[in-house]
Protein backbone atom coordinates (compact mmCIF):
# COMPACT_ATOMS: atom_id res chain seq x y z
CA UNK A 1 0.00 0.00 0.00
CA UNK A 2 2.93 2.61 0.99
CA UNK A 3 3.97 5.22 -2.17
CA UNK A 4 0.60 3.50 -3.87
CA UNK A 5 -1.64 5.57 -1.66
CA UNK A 6 -3.60 9.18 -2.89
CA UNK A 7 -3.20 12.06 -0.69
CA UNK A 8 -5.67 15.00 -0.26
CA UNK A 9 -3.54 17.84 -0.75
CA UNK A 10 -5.98 20.63 -0.09
CA UNK A 11 -9.80 21.42 0.43
CA UNK A 12 -12.11 24.17 0.28
CA UNK A 13 -15.71 25.55 0.52
CA UNK A 14 -18.08 27.69 0.06
CA UNK A 15 -20.82 27.81 3.04
CA UNK A 16 -23.50 26.10 2.46
CA UNK A 17 -26.11 28.52 2.38
CA UNK A 18 -28.39 31.48 -0.16
CA UNK A 19 -26.69 33.05 -3.13
CA UNK A 20 -28.93 34.60 -5.32
CA UNK A 21 -26.28 37.27 -6.42
CA UNK A 22 -23.43 34.48 -7.41
CA UNK A 23 -23.41 32.26 -10.42
CA UNK A 24 -22.46 28.52 -10.35
CA UNK A 25 -19.36 29.57 -11.92
CA UNK A 26 -18.84 32.46 -9.24
CA UNK A 27 -19.17 29.74 -6.22
CA UNK A 28 -16.99 27.21 -7.86
CA UNK A 29 -14.34 28.89 -8.87
CA UNK A 30 -14.21 30.64 -4.96
CA UNK A 31 -14.22 27.23 -3.45
CA UNK A 32 -11.17 26.03 -6.04
CA UNK A 33 -9.21 29.37 -5.11
CA UNK A 34 -9.81 27.78 -1.44
CA UNK A 35 -8.91 24.70 -2.31
CA UNK A 36 -5.99 25.84 -4.28
CA UNK A 37 -4.65 28.35 -0.98
CA UNK A 38 -5.16 25.22 0.98
CA UNK A 39 -2.65 23.17 -1.04
CA UNK A 40 0.06 25.60 -1.52
CA UNK A 41 0.12 25.20 -5.21
CA UNK A 42 -1.32 26.81 -8.49
CA UNK A 43 -4.20 26.10 -10.27
CA UNK A 44 -1.44 25.36 -13.00
CA UNK A 45 -0.03 22.71 -11.37
CA UNK A 46 -3.84 20.89 -12.02
CA UNK A 47 -3.72 18.08 -14.52
CA UNK A 48 -7.15 16.98 -14.51
CA UNK A 49 -10.01 18.58 -13.52
CA UNK A 50 -13.55 16.86 -12.35
CA UNK A 51 -16.68 18.31 -12.27
CA UNK A 52 -19.39 17.15 -9.79
CA UNK A 53 -23.32 18.77 -10.76
CA UNK A 54 -26.42 17.40 -10.95
CA UNK A 55 -28.37 20.21 -12.67
CA UNK A 56 -27.60 22.46 -15.93
CA UNK A 57 -24.74 20.71 -16.04
CA UNK A 58 -23.73 20.88 -19.92
CA UNK A 59 -20.56 22.48 -20.59
CA UNK A 60 -20.46 23.38 -17.00
CA UNK A 61 -17.11 21.76 -15.79
CA UNK A 62 -15.27 23.38 -18.89
CA UNK A 63 -16.53 26.58 -17.92
CA UNK A 64 -15.88 26.82 -14.20
CA UNK A 65 -12.13 25.47 -14.62
CA UNK A 66 -12.05 27.64 -17.64
CA UNK A 67 -12.43 30.50 -14.87
CA UNK A 68 -9.47 29.26 -13.12
CA UNK A 69 -7.34 29.34 -16.03
CA UNK A 70 -6.63 27.73 -19.33
CA UNK A 71 -3.71 25.19 -19.78
CA UNK A 72 -5.66 22.44 -21.61
CA UNK A 73 -6.11 19.97 -19.10
CA UNK A 74 -8.81 17.50 -19.49
CA UNK A 75 -12.58 18.58 -17.32
CA UNK A 76 -14.96 15.88 -17.06
CA UNK A 77 -18.64 16.61 -16.00
CA UNK A 78 -19.34 13.75 -13.38
CA UNK A 79 -23.04 12.97 -12.71
CA UNK A 80 -24.01 11.01 -9.77
CA UNK A 81 -26.99 12.76 -8.63
CA UNK A 82 -26.47 13.33 -4.52
CA UNK A 83 -22.69 11.47 -5.46
CA UNK A 84 -21.29 13.54 -7.89
CA UNK A 85 -17.87 15.29 -6.53
CA UNK A 86 -17.02 12.52 -4.32
CA UNK A 87 -17.57 10.35 -7.26
CA UNK A 88 -15.25 12.68 -8.81
CA UNK A 89 -12.73 12.35 -6.13
CA UNK A 90 -13.10 8.49 -6.89
CA UNK A 91 -12.13 9.07 -9.91
CA UNK A 92 -9.17 11.52 -9.67
CA UNK A 93 -8.02 8.99 -7.41
CA UNK A 94 -8.12 5.72 -9.60
CA UNK A 95 -5.86 8.15 -12.25
CA UNK A 96 -3.28 9.01 -9.77
CA UNK A 97 -3.18 5.65 -8.61
CA UNK A 98 -2.72 4.34 -11.53
CA UNK A 99 0.21 6.47 -12.12
CA UNK A 100 -1.53 8.82 -15.15
CA UNK A 101 -1.74 12.39 -13.32
CA UNK A 102 0.36 13.79 -10.28
CA UNK A 103 -2.17 16.14 -9.09
CA UNK A 104 -6.28 16.08 -9.59
CA UNK A 105 -8.65 18.83 -8.82
CA UNK A 106 -12.78 18.43 -8.59
CA UNK A 107 -15.63 21.01 -7.72
CA UNK A 108 -18.83 20.25 -6.53
CA UNK A 109 -21.24 22.89 -7.32
CA UNK A 110 -24.99 23.30 -6.94
CA UNK A 111 -27.72 26.03 -7.27
CA UNK A 112 -31.04 24.78 -6.07
CA UNK A 113 -34.61 26.29 -6.39
CA UNK A 114 -36.55 26.11 -3.26
CA UNK A 115 -38.94 23.49 -2.39
CA UNK A 116 -39.42 19.54 -2.81
CA UNK A 117 -37.74 18.24 -5.83
CA UNK A 118 -39.53 17.89 -8.38
CA UNK A 119 -39.76 14.67 -11.06
CA UNK A 120 -37.97 16.60 -13.54
CA UNK A 121 -39.73 18.45 -16.90
CA UNK A 122 -41.88 15.62 -18.22
CA UNK A 123 -44.50 14.58 -15.92
CA UNK A 124 -44.17 11.17 -15.56
CA UNK A 125 -46.79 8.40 -14.42
CA UNK A 126 -44.90 8.39 -10.33
CA UNK A 127 -44.93 12.00 -11.01
CA UNK A 128 -48.34 12.26 -11.85
CA UNK A 129 -49.42 9.53 -9.17
CA UNK A 130 -47.74 10.99 -6.15
CA UNK A 131 -45.02 8.61 -5.90
CA UNK A 132 -42.03 11.08 -6.90
CA UNK A 133 -41.66 11.79 -3.85
CA UNK A 134 -38.42 11.70 -2.28
CA UNK A 135 -38.43 11.25 1.71
CA UNK A 136 -41.02 8.76 0.69
CA UNK A 137 -38.35 6.14 -0.19
CA UNK A 138 -36.17 6.83 2.79
CA UNK A 139 -39.80 6.75 4.99
CA UNK A 140 -41.05 3.55 3.38
CA UNK A 141 -37.47 1.79 4.47
CA UNK A 142 -37.73 3.32 7.81
CA UNK A 143 -41.60 1.42 8.16
CA UNK A 144 -40.21 -1.74 7.16
CA UNK A 145 -37.11 -0.79 9.96
CA UNK A 146 -39.67 0.00 12.33
CA UNK A 147 -41.76 -2.95 11.39
CA UNK A 148 -38.84 -5.56 11.53
CA UNK A 149 -36.58 -4.29 14.59
CA UNK A 150 -38.89 -2.07 16.31
CA UNK A 151 -36.88 1.23 15.81
CA UNK A 152 -39.35 4.08 17.56
CA UNK A 153 -39.97 7.53 15.39
CA UNK A 154 -38.09 9.18 18.22
CA UNK A 155 -34.67 7.57 16.92
CA UNK A 156 -34.77 8.83 13.79
CA UNK A 157 -35.80 12.39 15.00
CA UNK A 158 -32.66 11.93 16.95
CA UNK A 159 -30.27 11.80 14.12
CA UNK A 160 -31.34 15.47 13.03
CA UNK A 161 -31.29 16.91 17.08
CA UNK A 162 -27.25 16.03 17.13
CA UNK A 163 -26.81 16.89 12.96
CA UNK A 164 -28.58 20.65 13.96
CA UNK A 165 -25.99 20.37 17.22
CA UNK A 166 -23.31 19.63 15.26
CA UNK A 167 -24.38 22.42 12.57
CA UNK A 168 -24.03 25.18 15.07
CA UNK A 169 -20.32 24.28 15.57
CA UNK A 170 -20.12 25.06 12.34
CA UNK A 171 -19.18 28.17 10.52
CA UNK A 172 -20.03 26.46 6.77
CA UNK A 173 -23.17 25.12 8.16
CA UNK A 174 -26.59 26.23 6.02
CA UNK A 175 -28.56 26.14 9.62
CA UNK A 176 -26.59 26.72 12.76
CA UNK A 177 -29.43 26.51 14.88
CA UNK A 178 -30.49 23.91 17.47
CA UNK A 179 -33.66 21.86 17.46
CA UNK A 180 -35.59 20.15 20.68
CA UNK A 181 -36.61 16.39 19.56
CA UNK A 182 -40.00 18.01 20.17
CA UNK A 183 -39.21 20.42 17.82
CA UNK A 184 -38.28 18.15 15.20
CA UNK A 185 -41.01 15.56 15.99
CA UNK A 186 -44.10 18.24 16.01
CA UNK A 187 -42.66 19.59 12.81
CA UNK A 188 -44.77 19.36 9.60
CA UNK A 189 -45.06 15.55 8.30
CA UNK A 190 -43.89 14.85 5.34
CA UNK A 191 -44.00 11.19 4.55
CA UNK A 192 -44.39 9.00 7.97
CA UNK A 193 -42.39 9.30 9.84
CA UNK A 194 -40.33 11.67 8.36
CA UNK A 195 -40.98 15.52 9.36
CA UNK A 196 -40.07 18.22 7.44
CA UNK A 197 -36.68 18.60 10.08
CA UNK A 198 -35.73 15.74 9.44
CA UNK A 199 -35.53 16.51 5.72
CA UNK A 200 -32.29 18.01 4.18
CA UNK A 201 -32.84 21.55 3.22
CA UNK A 202 -32.41 23.65 -0.24
CA UNK A 203 -28.76 24.77 -0.58
CA UNK A 204 -26.49 26.59 -2.70
CA UNK A 205 -22.81 26.02 -2.39
CA UNK A 206 -19.85 24.55 -3.72
CA UNK A 207 -17.00 22.30 -2.72
CA UNK A 208 -13.26 21.77 -4.16
CA UNK A 209 -10.88 18.85 -3.38
CA UNK A 210 -7.36 18.64 -4.26
CA UNK A 211 -5.85 14.92 -4.74
CA UNK A 212 -2.24 14.19 -5.78
CA UNK A 213 0.22 10.99 -5.50
CA UNK A 214 2.18 10.54 -2.37
CA UNK A 215 5.54 11.38 -4.53
CA UNK A 216 4.00 14.92 -4.97
CA UNK A 217 2.51 14.89 -1.57
CA UNK A 218 6.04 14.44 -0.28
CA UNK A 219 7.41 18.22 -1.70
CA UNK A 220 3.93 19.31 -1.05
CA UNK A 221 2.62 18.99 2.12
CA UNK A 222 3.66 18.20 5.82
CA UNK A 223 0.37 16.92 6.89
CA UNK A 224 -0.78 14.68 4.44
CA UNK A 225 -4.55 12.98 4.45
CA UNK A 226 -4.27 9.61 2.79
CA UNK A 227 -7.07 8.17 0.92
CA UNK A 228 -6.02 4.14 1.38
CA UNK A 229 -9.05 2.95 -0.20
CA UNK A 230 -12.07 3.01 -2.20
CA UNK A 231 -14.96 2.05 -3.83
CA UNK A 232 -18.24 3.11 -5.63
CA UNK A 233 -21.00 1.37 -6.69
CA UNK A 234 -24.94 0.77 -8.17
CA UNK A 235 -27.70 -1.43 -6.64
CA UNK A 236 -27.50 -5.16 -6.51
CA UNK A 237 -30.62 -7.07 -7.95
CA UNK A 238 -31.81 -9.77 -5.55
CA UNK A 239 -35.14 -11.24 -6.39
CA UNK A 240 -38.36 -10.18 -4.55
CA UNK A 241 -36.44 -8.07 -2.01
CA UNK A 242 -37.44 -4.40 -1.11
CA UNK A 243 -34.35 -3.25 0.38
CA UNK A 244 -33.64 -1.17 3.09
CA UNK A 245 -30.79 0.72 1.59
CA UNK A 246 -30.21 3.57 -1.33
CA UNK A 247 -27.89 0.96 -3.47
CA UNK A 248 -25.18 -1.29 -1.87
CA UNK A 249 -23.19 0.13 0.70
CA UNK A 250 -22.60 -2.97 3.05
CA UNK A 251 -20.66 -4.56 0.06
CA UNK A 252 -18.63 -1.14 -0.39
CA UNK A 253 -17.82 -1.23 3.04
CA UNK A 254 -16.96 -4.17 3.04
CA UNK A 255 -14.24 -3.76 0.05
CA UNK A 256 -13.54 -0.69 1.68
CA UNK A 257 -12.26 -2.32 5.31
CA UNK A 258 -10.55 -5.14 2.82
CA UNK A 259 -8.46 -2.95 1.22
CA UNK A 260 -7.15 -0.87 3.53
CA UNK A 261 -6.76 -3.52 6.52
CA UNK A 262 -9.01 -1.19 8.88
CA UNK A 263 -12.47 -2.81 10.45
CA UNK A 264 -15.28 -0.63 11.36
CA UNK A 265 -13.84 -0.58 14.68
CA UNK A 266 -11.14 1.52 13.60
CA UNK A 267 -13.24 3.98 12.31
CA UNK A 268 -12.73 7.48 14.34
CA UNK A 269 -15.55 9.44 12.41
CA UNK A 270 -18.24 8.95 9.86
CA UNK A 271 -19.43 11.19 7.07
CA UNK A 272 -22.82 9.42 6.35
CA UNK A 273 -25.34 10.30 3.61
CA UNK A 274 -28.34 11.21 6.00
CA UNK A 275 -30.46 13.32 3.18
CA UNK A 276 -32.98 11.99 5.52
CA UNK A 277 -32.98 11.17 9.30
CA UNK A 278 -33.54 7.75 8.80
CA UNK A 279 -30.02 7.78 6.37
CA UNK A 280 -27.81 7.75 9.80
CA UNK A 281 -29.90 4.87 11.31
CA UNK A 282 -29.67 2.22 7.98
CA UNK A 283 -25.99 3.44 7.41
CA UNK A 284 -24.60 3.29 10.78
CA UNK A 285 -25.43 -0.83 10.57
CA UNK A 286 -24.29 -1.01 7.00
CA UNK A 287 -21.04 0.53 7.66
CA UNK A 288 -20.90 -1.98 10.46
CA UNK A 289 -20.75 0.54 13.52
CA UNK A 290 -23.96 -1.92 15.22
CA UNK A 291 -25.74 -5.45 14.02
CA UNK A 292 -28.15 -5.08 11.93
CA UNK A 293 -32.06 -3.70 13.31
CA UNK A 294 -30.10 -1.90 15.82
CA UNK A 295 -29.40 1.40 14.53
CA UNK A 296 -31.95 3.34 15.85
CA UNK A 297 -30.86 2.68 19.60
CA UNK A 298 -27.01 3.06 18.91
CA UNK A 299 -27.97 6.51 17.42
CA UNK A 300 -30.59 7.66 20.32
CA UNK A 301 -28.03 5.88 23.44
CA UNK A 302 -25.36 9.00 21.71
CA UNK A 303 -23.25 6.71 20.34
CA UNK A 304 -22.85 8.96 17.25
CA UNK A 305 -22.64 12.22 18.95
CA UNK A 306 -18.97 14.24 18.63
CA UNK A 307 -17.55 12.35 21.30
CA UNK A 308 -19.61 9.46 21.26
CA UNK A 309 -18.09 6.19 19.90
CA UNK A 310 -18.58 6.53 16.41
CA UNK A 311 -19.19 10.23 15.83
CA UNK A 312 -21.07 10.86 12.52
CA UNK A 313 -21.21 14.00 10.97
CA UNK A 314 -19.44 16.23 13.04
CA UNK A 315 -19.67 19.16 10.56
CA UNK A 316 -24.01 18.79 10.62
CA UNK A 317 -24.31 16.31 7.67
CA UNK A 318 -26.88 16.83 5.07
CA UNK A 319 -29.17 17.44 7.27
CA UNK A 320 -27.82 20.79 8.70
CA UNK A 321 -24.34 21.41 6.73
CA UNK A 322 -27.50 21.48 3.78
CA UNK A 323 -26.78 19.49 0.67
CA UNK A 324 -26.32 21.36 -2.16
CA UNK A 325 -26.13 18.18 -4.00
CA UNK A 326 -23.42 18.04 -6.18
CA UNK A 327 -20.97 20.17 -3.96
CA UNK A 328 -22.04 17.41 -1.02
CA UNK A 329 -19.42 14.63 -1.56
CA UNK A 330 -15.74 17.47 -1.62
CA UNK A 331 -18.31 18.79 1.78
CA UNK A 332 -17.76 15.77 3.33
CA UNK A 333 -14.01 15.26 2.17
CA UNK A 334 -13.11 18.69 2.90
CA UNK A 335 -14.64 17.58 6.54
CA UNK A 336 -12.65 14.85 7.29
CA UNK A 337 -9.66 16.02 6.19
CA UNK A 338 -9.83 18.61 8.44
CA UNK A 339 -10.62 16.64 11.17
CA UNK A 340 -7.96 14.22 10.63
CA UNK A 341 -5.79 17.70 10.33
CA UNK A 342 -6.73 18.58 14.20
CA UNK A 343 -8.19 21.71 12.58
CA UNK A 344 -12.04 21.18 13.54
CA UNK A 345 -12.05 23.74 16.27
CA UNK A 346 -14.89 23.47 18.59
CA UNK A 347 -16.17 20.01 16.87
CA UNK A 348 -13.06 18.30 16.91
CA UNK A 349 -12.92 14.65 17.33
CA UNK A 350 -10.08 14.16 19.71
CA UNK A 351 -7.33 11.99 18.48
CA UNK A 352 -9.24 11.37 15.05
CA UNK A 353 -6.83 9.08 13.01
CA UNK A 354 -9.47 7.12 10.46
CA UNK A 355 -12.34 9.03 8.74
CA UNK A 356 -15.27 7.20 6.44
CA UNK A 357 -17.08 8.53 3.56
CA UNK A 358 -20.52 7.09 2.60
CA UNK A 359 -22.38 9.15 -0.23
CA UNK A 360 -25.29 7.92 -1.67
CA UNK A 361 -27.45 9.29 -5.08
CA UNK A 362 -30.21 7.52 -6.53
CA UNK A 363 -28.73 3.80 -5.72
CA UNK A 364 -25.32 5.38 -6.95
CA UNK A 365 -22.98 4.98 -3.57
CA UNK A 366 -19.18 6.06 -2.57
CA UNK A 367 -17.40 4.76 0.55
CA UNK A 368 -13.63 5.94 1.14
CA UNK A 369 -11.71 5.67 3.79
CA UNK A 370 -9.35 8.39 4.80
CA UNK A 371 -6.20 8.05 7.29
CA UNK A 372 -3.51 10.28 9.18
CA UNK B 1 -64.92 16.09 -38.38
CA UNK B 2 -67.68 18.67 -37.07
CA UNK B 3 -67.65 19.04 -33.80
CA UNK B 4 -71.15 17.85 -33.73
CA UNK B 5 -69.99 14.16 -34.65
CA UNK B 6 -66.81 14.88 -31.45
CA UNK B 7 -69.61 15.38 -29.13
CA UNK B 8 -71.48 12.00 -30.03
CA UNK B 9 -68.20 10.39 -29.40
CA UNK B 10 -68.85 7.73 -26.74
CA UNK B 11 -66.86 8.23 -23.19
CA UNK B 12 -64.01 5.61 -23.26
CA UNK B 13 -61.81 4.46 -20.56
CA UNK B 14 -57.99 5.10 -21.47
CA UNK B 15 -54.85 4.49 -19.31
CA UNK B 16 -53.30 6.82 -17.46
CA UNK B 17 -50.10 5.55 -19.70
CA UNK B 18 -49.63 2.82 -22.33
CA UNK B 19 -47.83 -0.48 -21.50
CA UNK B 20 -48.23 -0.35 -17.57
CA UNK B 21 -51.56 -2.68 -17.38
CA UNK B 22 -54.82 -3.91 -18.44
CA UNK B 23 -57.93 -2.56 -18.40
CA UNK B 24 -61.07 -5.29 -18.22
CA UNK B 25 -63.05 -5.53 -21.53
CA UNK B 26 -65.11 -8.19 -20.13
CA UNK B 27 -67.55 -8.69 -17.10
CA UNK B 28 -65.76 -10.60 -14.65
CA UNK B 29 -62.39 -10.35 -15.96
CA UNK B 30 -59.75 -9.14 -13.34
CA UNK B 31 -57.69 -5.92 -13.76
CA UNK B 32 -53.79 -7.01 -14.62
CA UNK B 33 -50.36 -5.73 -14.13
CA UNK B 34 -48.33 -6.13 -17.75
CA UNK B 35 -44.98 -7.39 -16.95
CA UNK B 36 -42.44 -9.70 -17.88
CA UNK B 37 -41.30 -13.33 -17.42
CA UNK B 38 -38.01 -14.57 -18.13
CA UNK B 39 -38.69 -17.89 -20.14
CA UNK B 40 -35.72 -19.04 -18.75
CA UNK B 41 -35.44 -18.99 -15.12
CA UNK B 42 -38.80 -17.76 -14.75
CA UNK B 43 -38.41 -14.52 -12.61
CA UNK B 44 -41.09 -11.43 -13.14
CA UNK B 45 -40.38 -7.75 -13.53
CA UNK B 46 -42.87 -4.65 -13.24
CA UNK B 47 -42.73 -2.78 -15.21
CA UNK B 48 -41.60 -4.28 -18.23
CA UNK B 49 -38.19 -4.91 -18.79
CA UNK B 50 -36.06 -6.37 -22.01
CA UNK B 51 -33.68 -8.10 -19.91
CA UNK B 52 -33.36 -10.48 -17.54
CA UNK B 53 -31.80 -9.20 -13.84
CA UNK B 54 -31.86 -12.76 -12.69
CA UNK B 55 -29.64 -14.04 -15.39
CA UNK B 56 -28.95 -12.06 -18.41
CA UNK B 57 -31.77 -13.74 -20.69
CA UNK B 58 -32.40 -11.13 -23.38
CA UNK B 59 -35.92 -11.47 -24.72
CA UNK B 60 -38.75 -11.83 -22.14
CA UNK B 61 -42.30 -12.84 -22.36
CA UNK B 62 -45.06 -10.85 -21.59
CA UNK B 63 -47.32 -11.75 -18.63
CA UNK B 64 -49.74 -10.36 -16.45
CA UNK B 65 -50.17 -9.95 -12.74
CA UNK B 66 -53.42 -9.92 -11.03
CA UNK B 67 -52.35 -10.09 -7.55
CA UNK B 68 -53.35 -10.32 -4.30
CA UNK B 69 -50.37 -8.81 -2.72
CA UNK B 70 -49.15 -7.80 0.78
CA UNK B 71 -47.82 -4.71 1.84
CA UNK B 72 -44.16 -5.34 2.11
CA UNK B 73 -43.70 -1.46 3.40
CA UNK B 74 -45.60 2.52 3.12
CA UNK B 75 -45.59 5.88 4.17
CA UNK B 76 -48.43 8.49 4.10
CA UNK B 77 -47.61 11.31 2.23
CA UNK B 78 -48.50 14.09 4.29
CA UNK B 79 -47.71 16.94 1.60
CA UNK B 80 -48.34 16.52 -2.22
CA UNK B 81 -45.44 16.56 -4.28
CA UNK B 82 -44.93 18.49 -7.61
CA UNK B 83 -47.22 17.64 -10.59
CA UNK B 84 -49.30 14.81 -8.53
CA UNK B 85 -52.61 14.09 -9.80
CA UNK B 86 -53.39 12.69 -6.42
CA UNK B 87 -53.98 14.74 -2.76
CA UNK B 88 -52.16 14.39 0.26
CA UNK B 89 -52.44 12.35 2.52
CA UNK B 90 -52.08 9.24 0.86
CA UNK B 91 -50.86 5.76 1.25
CA UNK B 92 -47.60 5.03 -0.89
CA UNK B 93 -47.20 1.18 -0.61
CA UNK B 94 -44.44 -1.39 -2.05
CA UNK B 95 -47.07 -4.21 -2.38
CA UNK B 96 -45.27 -8.16 -2.82
CA UNK B 97 -47.06 -10.12 -5.41
CA UNK B 98 -47.11 -13.96 -5.28
CA UNK B 99 -44.48 -13.53 -8.45
CA UNK B 100 -42.00 -11.74 -6.45
CA UNK B 101 -42.16 -8.98 -7.25
CA UNK B 102 -42.48 -5.58 -5.81
CA UNK B 103 -44.87 -2.41 -7.07
CA UNK B 104 -44.79 1.06 -5.71
CA UNK B 105 -48.20 1.60 -5.96
CA UNK B 106 -50.80 4.17 -4.19
CA UNK B 107 -53.15 2.22 -2.01
CA UNK B 108 -56.82 3.49 -3.03
CA UNK B 109 -59.04 5.72 -0.43
CA UNK B 110 -58.51 4.19 3.00
CA UNK B 111 -58.05 5.67 6.54
CA UNK B 112 -54.14 6.43 6.03
CA UNK B 113 -53.94 5.77 10.09
CA UNK B 114 -55.06 2.44 9.74
CA UNK B 115 -52.21 0.72 7.26
CA UNK B 116 -49.91 -2.06 8.60
CA UNK B 117 -47.10 -3.67 6.83
CA UNK B 118 -48.05 -7.46 6.03
CA UNK B 119 -51.87 -6.26 5.27
CA UNK B 120 -53.29 -7.93 2.29
CA UNK B 121 -54.07 -6.01 -0.63
CA UNK B 122 -55.79 -6.49 -4.31
CA UNK B 123 -55.34 -4.56 -7.69
CA UNK B 124 -57.82 -2.00 -8.76
CA UNK B 125 -58.17 0.47 -11.25
CA UNK B 126 -59.10 4.14 -10.40
CA UNK B 127 -60.01 6.89 -12.44
CA UNK B 128 -57.89 9.71 -11.71
CA UNK B 129 -58.84 12.38 -14.37
CA UNK B 130 -60.89 12.93 -17.37
CA UNK B 131 -59.08 13.92 -20.54
CA UNK B 132 -59.53 16.79 -22.79
CA UNK B 133 -62.37 14.41 -25.07
CA UNK B 134 -63.96 13.51 -21.84
CA UNK B 135 -62.77 10.02 -21.62
CA UNK B 136 -62.18 8.63 -17.89
CA UNK B 137 -58.48 8.30 -17.31
CA UNK B 138 -57.22 5.37 -15.25
CA UNK B 139 -54.21 4.07 -13.19
CA UNK B 140 -53.80 1.22 -11.30
CA UNK B 141 -53.91 1.69 -7.21
CA UNK B 142 -53.96 -1.31 -4.39
CA UNK B 143 -56.93 -1.49 -1.95
CA UNK B 144 -57.20 -3.31 1.31
CA UNK B 145 -59.04 -6.02 1.72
Amino acid sequence: MSDNRVVVLGVGLVRFSRYPDKSAEDLGREAALAALEDAGIDFKDVEAGFYGRVERVVGAGMRTFGELGQHGIPVTNVEVACASSSRGALLAADLIRGGLYDVCMVIGVEKMERGMLGGGGEAGYQTQMGMFLLPGLYAMMAQRHMYLYGTKREHFAQVSVKSHRNGVLDPNAQYQKELTLEEILNSRMVADPITLYQCCPTTDGASSVILCSERYARQHTTRPVYLTAWAAGTPIYVSGESALAEGPTKVLADKVYNASGLGPEDVDLVQLHDAFSPGEVLGVEELGFCRPGEGGPFVWEGNTEINGKKPVNTDGGLLSRGHPMGATGGAMITEITRQLRGEAGPRQVRGAKVGLLHNAGIGGVNVMAFQV
Amino acid sequence: MTATQADEKPKRVVPLREGLFRIPTSPGEKPALIASRCPRCGEHFFPKRAICLGCGQVGLEEAYLTGPGKISTFTIARMTPPGSLIEAPYVIALVELPERVIVASVLSGCDVDSVRVDMPVELVLEKVKEDQEGNDVVAFKFRLT
